[in-house]
């Protein structure tokens, strides 16, 4: 009897030592050098946030999508850009894959229509006081604050400084600055005024939540013409998933142009240069004469 | 000893650090002392933006047609911070505007004082300066 | 006398001698505490930290005030008010200040447009010390003479492009958008004054907010919304290739004190007729060292040096409180909804096509055209 119980148990210790090996050996395949998790493009391992503070996930930092979601959110081929016979390969839009989910914008029928007609006239650079309203021209052609998300997904680097009771994020193109202002419950003092709008946050666990309404219907989303109104409302979600991404989603709702809220979602990468900082990007002496020269004196 | 502080205007900025009032905006660049204005009006839109608001309104001439003026007004920014915001000035309302044509003679005005409907004079100032009545 | 009252007495003459010889070779400034900008706080209270350690100067601001930048000539040397004397000058500059007055005819009325209700409340009190001007050295408060120097012919012509364009603008025959300043191009508020810096109070819009984070200090203007980013972390200024039209500051703690210095402007002043930094000094020599303490809950003393050895014969200071205020920010677009400049060029075209023309000598031609 014990001789029988010992070799059963030397035969369990044999195959669980067999299948162990064969489980790490597994694992080592999957694993890279150092033991490192094998990296996956769209995946992220579970990760907590350092904390501030108050104990909420920590989202100092200076950060920057990667992306071509700033010419098109929606999925677009390469192709020659503005005046392609002056600014060649400068000027042309790069190919990209779309950042909405689900791939197309819903638009109502009618608004697609203006959305066309928007990046017909992407270039006419109109003016206030000039009669023309809605305004044509993309707003960031003319050095315009870009708005609620578009100034997430432009290629130039942010810089969120974090506090308990606000939060700032302040972009490097045209300064465009905004407050976030936490478990804030009273509402913008004005409509279709703000370019920035009107952000108010909360912690939902990892994720700050924004809220933004009081943006404003001359407002672009993407430099292809896409577009809201004055009603639209924007929540985003910043979620840090590593220690240099945050993962960024923001659902649009706007009855007037679409026909139910839509998200688009992609990373924010954390800048890591050495001494990276903002740099001032004061666009607005650049523009003067395109929008202005046509009054110059003859 | 009491020092009695007078002002001396001649060469010295005594206001605030800032440029004196008169310089500010050059509002003579744009608008016509010899062509003063004052009208009764209906709101047609608000516009609280910087660099200044400007509120839109309707004219009924005596001939019983209507003319859209703009009328010209300051930053809002510090009309936020006191409570004054969209529910304030709405699409409606009737002011009473006084102030300054263009120069180029277009339907837009330096609005001096804008009075909201009655008991709502917001617009009209801060009480009790003692200034002498304005004679125009 | 007694020998305890002679010693007494010669202990006081030494004192008073020694104390005397400090000050004339500039050790001792004469001023009172109050009017150094001393960042020494009030007795008996405790300058908050951050959570990381630095001093905290977290807030939302208010620096209006009436206290003029220079001392008045009427007030002679006299540094600080009595209460009686403040109550007066605070009542005879706000009074002067006050947009609702409809005295002094109609070209006056213009000017004055908006009524008071659109300014800063504010910037109607003198700051609390009760001094006679915002400037605290030299110690006379008036900014030092500016060096004196013939004019290159370039620099002639270019007073003479600027005074032409100063006269456009005045009469509202602007050419073209460089006939107006750069405060009413929404590049910068005027000269910096307040929308940059040095933070010096204006008419309307002296709010500024400050952030903390680890490394960071951020000061927010509303006007025009200017997140100064400012690394306290003793990494390097940038090259002077690099130009800006606000400066890139550079950070450190001093105690209780956040101290900025601010270089690497843009280097050529020809941008318009009013420059780039403070009273149209020379970009490239131009200095600002800034210093920020908290010196009670409430309150945060800004204190500037401003030197240029090729614009004035000395460095110059200026200090000014910041006051803690309960009120919000708001988003100062500029640039996007400025009708002021079509409304300008437009019209100053369709004039001359009514056949109206710019008269450089027409009344109202000179001053200058200001800040929008």
């Amino acid at each position: 009897m014990r001789n029988r119980s010992r070799g059963v148990i030397v035969v369990a210790a044999i195959v669980a030592g067999i299948a162990g090996a064969w489980l790490a050996a597994r694992l080592l395949q999957a694993q890279g050098p150092a033991g490192a998790q094998a990296v996956v493009p769209g995946q992220f391992s579970p990760y907590t946030a350092p904390r501030t503070a108050d104990g909420h996930p920590d989202l100092n930092g200076i950060w920057q999508s990667v992306s071509t979601a700033n010419w098109n959110l929606e999925a677009h081929g390469a192709a020659p850009g503005a005046y392609p016979e002056l600014l060649g390969a400068w000027g042309a839009q790069p190919g990209g894959q779309s950042v909405v989910e689900g791939g197309v914008i819903p638009y109502r029928p009618e608004a697609l229509a203006r959305r066309n007609a928007n990046f017909a006239q992407r270039t006419t650079a109109s003016v206030p006081g000039d009669g023309v309203d809605p305004p044509l021209g993309d707003p960031e052609l003319k050095c315009w604050m870009p708005g609620v998300p578009r100034s997430m997904y432009m290629p130039y680097p942010l810089q969120i400084v974090q506090t308990p009771d606000s939060i700032l994020i302040t972009h490097e193109f045209n300064g465009s600055t905004r407050i976030v202002r936490m478990n804030w419950e009273e509402e913008s003092p004005v409509d279709n005024t703000f370019f920035m709008g009107w952000s108010r946050g909360r912690w939902e666990g990892e994720t700050l939540v924004i809220d933004v309404t009081g943006l404003n219907e001359r407002n672009w989303l993407d430099r292809a013409g896409n577009f809201h109104s004055d009603a639209v409302h924007v929540v985003e979600r910043l979620t840090p998933v590593s220690p240099y991404h945050i993962a960024y989603e923001a659902t649009i709702e706007d009855p007037k142009v679409f026909t139910r809220p839509w998200t688009i979602s992609l990373p924010l990468y954390r800048r890591m240069d050495r001494n990276a900082q903002l740099m001032e990007f004061k666009c607005q002496p650049f523009v003067e004469e395109l929008l202005y020269g046509r009054f110059t004196k003859k | 000893m009491r020092i009695i502080v007078t002002l001396v205007v001649a060469g010295i900025a005594i206001v605030a650090a800032g440029a004196p009032a008169s310089a500010h905006h050059a509002f003579a660049s744009e608008f016509d002392a010899r062509k003063p204005v004052k009208f009764t009006a209906t709101v047609t839109k608000m516009e609280w933006i910087n660099p200044h608001s400007w509120m839109h309104v309707e004219v009924k001439k005596p001939d019983g047609t209507t003319e859209s003026w703009m009328i010209e007004a300051g930053s809002p920014n510090s009309l936020f911070r006191r409570g004054i915001n969209k529910n304030t000035v709405k699409p409606g309302m009737v002011v009473v505007v006084d102030g300054y044509q263009a120069r180029d003679g277009s339907r837009r005005a330096n609005g001096r004082d804008v009075t909201l409907p009655e008991g709502r004079k917001l617009f009209l100032g801060s009480a009790g300066t003692g200034a002498p009545e304005e004679k125009k | 006398m007694s020998r305890r009252l002679r010693i007494s007495l010669g202990v006081l003459a030494i004192v008073v001698v020694v104390v005397s010889v400090l000050a004339a070779r500039g050790q001792i400034r004469w001023l009172p505490s109050a009017l150094r900008g001393d960042t020494t706080a009030a007795e008996g209270w405790t300058p908050p930290t951050t959570p990381w350690g630095d001093p905290d100067l977290q807030g939302i601001y208010n620096y209006g005030t009436s206290t003029p930048l220079q001392r008045p000539q009427s007030v002679g040397e006299k540094p600080v008010l009595s209460d009686e004397e403040a109550e007066e000058l605070q009542d005879q500059i706000a009074t002067r200040l006050d947009r609702d007055r409809r005295d002094g005819g109609a070209q006056a009325d213009v000017s004055r447009s908006y009524n008071e209700i659109w300014m800063d409340p504010a910037r109607m009190r003198l700051t609390a010390d009760k001094r006679t001007s915002l400037l605290i050295d030299p110690p006379d408060g008036r900014i030092p003479p500016r060096v004196e120097r013939p004019p290159t012919p370039e620099e002639q012509q270019a007073r003479a492009d600027a005074e032409l364009s100063t006269r456009r603008f005045n009469t509202g025959f602007q050419e073209s958008y460089r006939d107006m300043d750069v405060g009413n191009r929404c590049i910068i508020r005027r000269r910096n004054e307040g929308g940059g810096h040095p933070y010096l109070p204006a008419i309307y819009n002296n709010m500024a907010q400050i952030f903390q984070a680890p490394g960071y200090v951020v000061i927010y203007s509303e006007m025009i919304h200017f997140a100064r980013v400012i690394p306290v972390d003793g990494r390097p200024a940038l090259p002077d290739s690099v130009g800006t039209w606000l400066g890139d500051p550079r950070g450190r703690w001093e105690g209780n004190t956040l101290v900025v210095e601010t270089r690497n402007f843009i280097a050529s002043n020809d941008v318009g007729r009013t420059g780039v930094v403070y009273g149209n000094a020379n970009p490239k020599t131009f200095r600002l060292v800034e210093r920020f303490t908290r010196v009670g809950p409430d309150t945060v003393n800004y204190e500037v040096t401003i030197a240029d050895p090729d614009t004035w014969t000395r460095p110059f200071t200026i200090m000014v409180p910041w006051n803690k205020t309960d009120e919000q920010i708001y988003e100062y677009q500029c640039q996007e909804m400025n009708y002021d400049m079509y409304h300008w060029l437009y019209g100053a075209r369709e004039r001359e096509k009514r056949g109206e023309t710019f008269d450089p000598n027409a009344p109202g031609a000179r001053g200058q055209g200001g800040e929008g």
